[in-house]
């Protein structure tokens, strides 16, 4: 097989290998940074490539994208701060974890779930780029609706306990959605003659301010904080799962394989989508549903497979059509653009040392990852265990430099801060955050495809069940939120359930 | 942190660009240049700036650094201009959002605030529909769209973009009632005509070429004055009875106050480096119009321009004035 001799012959490559090396390191410290995104990792490595052969800088770019999609639970469950959108969902069990002292162990179920996730991804990739790229095309307006619809639907489940409380948030997260320029008409809407607000409110600012700003202000509030919460023994080692251990969580991690490939292929998913959606059906199927949100290791396993699949298969519509589905892939496309190549259903032909030499780095960078991660970690928790005014003066620090650093934008950085003070608040409230990320990550595909959708049909909305994938993604939130409401509504009744309820 | 990094990069870049200084160095008074965008690395203005300053160091003795100031939809880089030395060392790489920006939402400081340099290229415009379509021209669909009021689709990239303005104009001067779907991106668009989401499509050539050459879809027709040579049997809207062109310029312009001598030299260096045969390769791949115009044509090009923009935004009541 011509492609199998091309991807080896990449494998085997000093230069590639160098780069898998190189990009897969830089991209889990940039991933593990708060505010940097992967594609500000890549983004900064892109002047780089300039010089440097086709595959060798696709390689380098790509190898970037996978280790910050998995860095950035690093942060996620040690400082309760994502340091990516899609490790947002392993926020909730991964740092419940840590707290009870099994930061090491969550550390391991991340880095091996997104090293499987990861290289079952590039199976998909590279065996199924035809099959899946055609999933882009069955994706319509209502269909992106309906899925959007889907996300949303699990903000009652994401909310246990405080339903009314989630929903407002959710709807909080869906009105600064709002924020910036109409999809549709092209009208600025809220933005007060502020040319800032013209593009929206970016959500990883919001995100960093929830978190990470939010958490710090609860810390620093607590009584005797200086002293902290000694970590207990046995968590100053990474941890990483047996077999056994890997085999009992075949279901969740299964769960995040799937629905990472499909989010993946399809333009527009993304891996926070995918994450969330994977969280909320692990639990829905697990036999231990009730130690979601207390430190469950199904709830780290299945949100961080999910999002290194994503890694993988979002490169299929980029490939396929030349069709960036997030900021990464688009850099990556700049990437490709940049040395002449132009991805598309003829790149396949007309580059296949590309094309297969990019799977083989993708392979190479994955194994990197895992070997990479299992030495840095320990070093990470030793880090994180240190004295927590110190610790949390540094965090800030990188969180305000992180986030001025992108745009040089004191108006970003505004934005995080407030969005901490209103996390705070949240948080003395008992209202759960994640909902209100969710509304912001989701308001916008939902908003523009229903217009889009109705746009198509002169305002009939039969359209969104004309549509097959419509049809069953809806049905599918339907059951999610049906479920949901029954189990409200069994807690209502069984009042002592409640006081258990985790708030977030 | 991050900030460290990138003057680590911008040194490491300065000094990869002495090593390779050409023979010819003019007397230009930066050994680096820096041009800005607001579009995003990767994104279509940035690839463009990085091929054009790969041509352009050997003709200039010059090193150039592509900076990515975004946000506000422009109204960031240009405020960043605008507030930069004019001494020749930051350029802006203008594209009609600079405009469109400025009169739509106002900002402090507007492309009136910046000096125009030179003009490079005009980017054809063109319409383009999936292979398996019956449509052959714009007509067909202007004829069908009279049959068939509100049921051809036509997919456009931005609700800001000029797409969506020639279409609500040709809507306007057939007397049609077309239905326009604003998407993303013109990446989205092309999905879009692909799946059957819209019946028509308005993009680039670069953005299409993957599958142009495909044989996936097919233009048919281009907003220009001229017909395109790499596909002449392409007819202009113009051609058809249609009176639209587009006119998507791609030039660089300055903080106000320029001195003449740098001004100068850069309209002796875009004149060149259109010439180059290299370079003339890869933007001719694309379709993209040489269109050199020195500053003072293009001062009057801009202000032209941003006069029909006007006009366009009040006459559909987007801006009130």
């Amino acid at each position: 097989m011509e492609g199998l001799y091309y991807g080896w012959q990449a494998v085997t490559s000093m230069p590639v290998l160098l780069a898998a090396i190189g990009g897969v390191t830089w991209g889990i410290l940039g991933g593990a940074l708060p505010g940097i995104s992967p594609s500000i990792a890549m983004a900064l490595l892109l002047p780089f490539t300039y010089n440097l052969p086709p595959l060798v800088a696709v390689v380098l770019l790509a190898s970037v994208y996978v280790g910050a999609e998995y860095g950035g639970s690093i942060p996620a469950i040690l400082i309760r701060t994502p340091g990516t959108n899609s490790a947002a969902a392993t926020v909730i069990d991964g740092y419940e974890m840590h707290r009870q002292g099994r930061g090491g162990e969550a550390l391991g179920l991340s880095l091996v779930g997104g090293t499987i996730g990861g290289l079952f991804g590039l199976i998909l990739l590279s065996t199924l780029t035809g099959p899946l790229a055609s999933l882009a095309l069955v994706f319509t307006p209502p269909a992106y609706f309906a899925l959007g619809i889907l996300g949303i639907s699990i903000i009652g489940s994401l909310s246990e306990g405080a339903l009314l409380k989630g929903l407002i948030a959710g709807v909080l997260g869906l009105m600064i959605a709002t924020v910036g320029t109409d999809p549709i008409s092209g009208v600025s809407r809220f933005t007060f003659g502020n040319p800032d607000l013209l593009e929206g409110i970016h959500f990883i600012l919001v995100m960093l301010g929830i978190f990470a700003v939010a958490e710090l202000m609860a810390q620093a509030g607590e009584e005797r904080w200086t002293e902290g919460t000694k970590p207990k023994t046995g968590t100053t080692r990474l941890r990483l799962p047996s077999l056994a251990t890997l085999w009992r969580l075949r279901r969740a991690q299964g769960i995040g394989c799937v629905l990472g490939a499909i989010e993946g292929a399809i333009p527009g998913g993304g891996g926070s989508v995918a994450a969330f959606l994977s969280y909320n059906e692990a639990r829905r199927w697990s036999k231990e549903p009730e130690k979601f949100g207390k430190g469950s290791e199904e709830g780290v396993i299945a949100p961080e497979t999910a999002n290194n699949v994503v890694s993988a298969t979002a490169i299929v519509p980029t490939l396929s059509f030349g069709i960036p589905g997030s900021n990464s892939t688009a850099i990556l496309l700049g990437g490709f653009l940049i040395h002449g190549l132009q991805p598309g259903p003829l790149l396949f032909t007309t580059n296949p040392e590309i094309v297969y030499g990019l799977f083989g780095g993708l392979f190479t960078a994955n194994i990197l990852m895992f070997l990479i991660g299992a030495v840095i970690l320990t070093p990470c928790i030793w880090l994180v265990s240190r004295p927590k005014p110190y610790l949390m003066a540094a965090i800030f620090g990188l969180v305000v430099s992180g986030v001025y650093a992108i745009d040089h934008s004191l108006f970003d950085l505004t934005i995080v801060l407030v969005a901490g003070v209103v996390g705070f608040i949240m948080r003395k409230f008992g209202f759960p955050t994640l909902p209100l990320i969710l509304g912001l990550v989701l308001g916008y595909m939902i908003e523009s495809n229903y217009r889009r959708a109705l746009l198509i049909t002169n305002g009939d909305h039969i359209v969104f069940l004309q549509d097959g994938v419509s049809l069953g993604l809806l049905a599918c939130a339907a059951l999610i939120v049906g479920l949901s409401a029954m189990r409200e509504i069994r807690r209502m009744r069984n009042p002592i359930k409640l006081e258990e309820a985790p708030a977030h | 942190m991050i900030s460290k990094i990138k003057t680590a990069l911008l040194v490491g870049l300065t000094t990869a660009g002495f090593l390779a200084q050409p023979a010819l160095a003019a007397n230009y008074p930066h050994k680096t240049v820096k041009l800005v965008t607001h579009s995003s690395p990767g994104g279509g203005t940035d690839v463009f700036l990085r091929e054009l300053i790969k041509h352009l160091t050997p003709i200039t003795g010059v090193t150039y650094v592509v900076e990515n100031v975004r946000g506000g939809a422009g109204a960031k880089a240009i405020a960043y201009l605008a507030g930069s030395p004019a001494d020749g060392s930051v350029f802006y790489g203008t594209t009609p959002s600079y405009i469109n920006t400025s009169l739509l939402s106002k900002p402090d400081k507007t492309y009136e605030d910046l000096d125009p340099v030179v003009n490079l290229f005009q980017d054809p415009q063109i319409v383009f529909v999936r292979a398996d379509s019956p449509y052959k021209s714009l007509k067909d669909v202007v004829e069908d769209a009279k049959k068939r009021p509100n049921q051809v689709r036509v997919g456009v990239s931005t609700p800001g973009s000029l797409d969506r303005q020639v279409m609500e104009q040709l809507k306007a001067e057939t007397g049609t009632e077309v239905t326009i779907i604003t998407h993303d991106g013109g990446g989205d668009v092309m999905l879009s005509v692909l799946n059957g989401t819209s019946t028509v499509g308005i993009g680039e050539i670069g953005e299409l070429r993957g599958q142009l050459d495909a044989k996936k879809i097919r233009l048919i027709t281009t907003y220009t004055d001229e017909r395109l040579p790499q596909f002449a049997d392409v007819p202009t809207a113009k051609e058809q009875g249609i009176n639209l062109v587009v006119r998507k310029f791609r030039g660089l312009a300055g903080p106000k106050g320029l001195p003449r001598d740098i001004v100068a030299a850069w309209e002796d260096a875009a004149q060149k480096v259109l010439q180059d045969p290299k370079f003339k390769a890869v933007y001719e791949k694309d379709a993209l119009i040489p269109s050199y115009l020195n500053q003072e044509q293009y001062g009057k090009f801009l202000a032209g321009f941003a006069q029909e923009q006007k006009a366009f935004f009040t006459k559909y009541g987007i801006t009130a004035e």
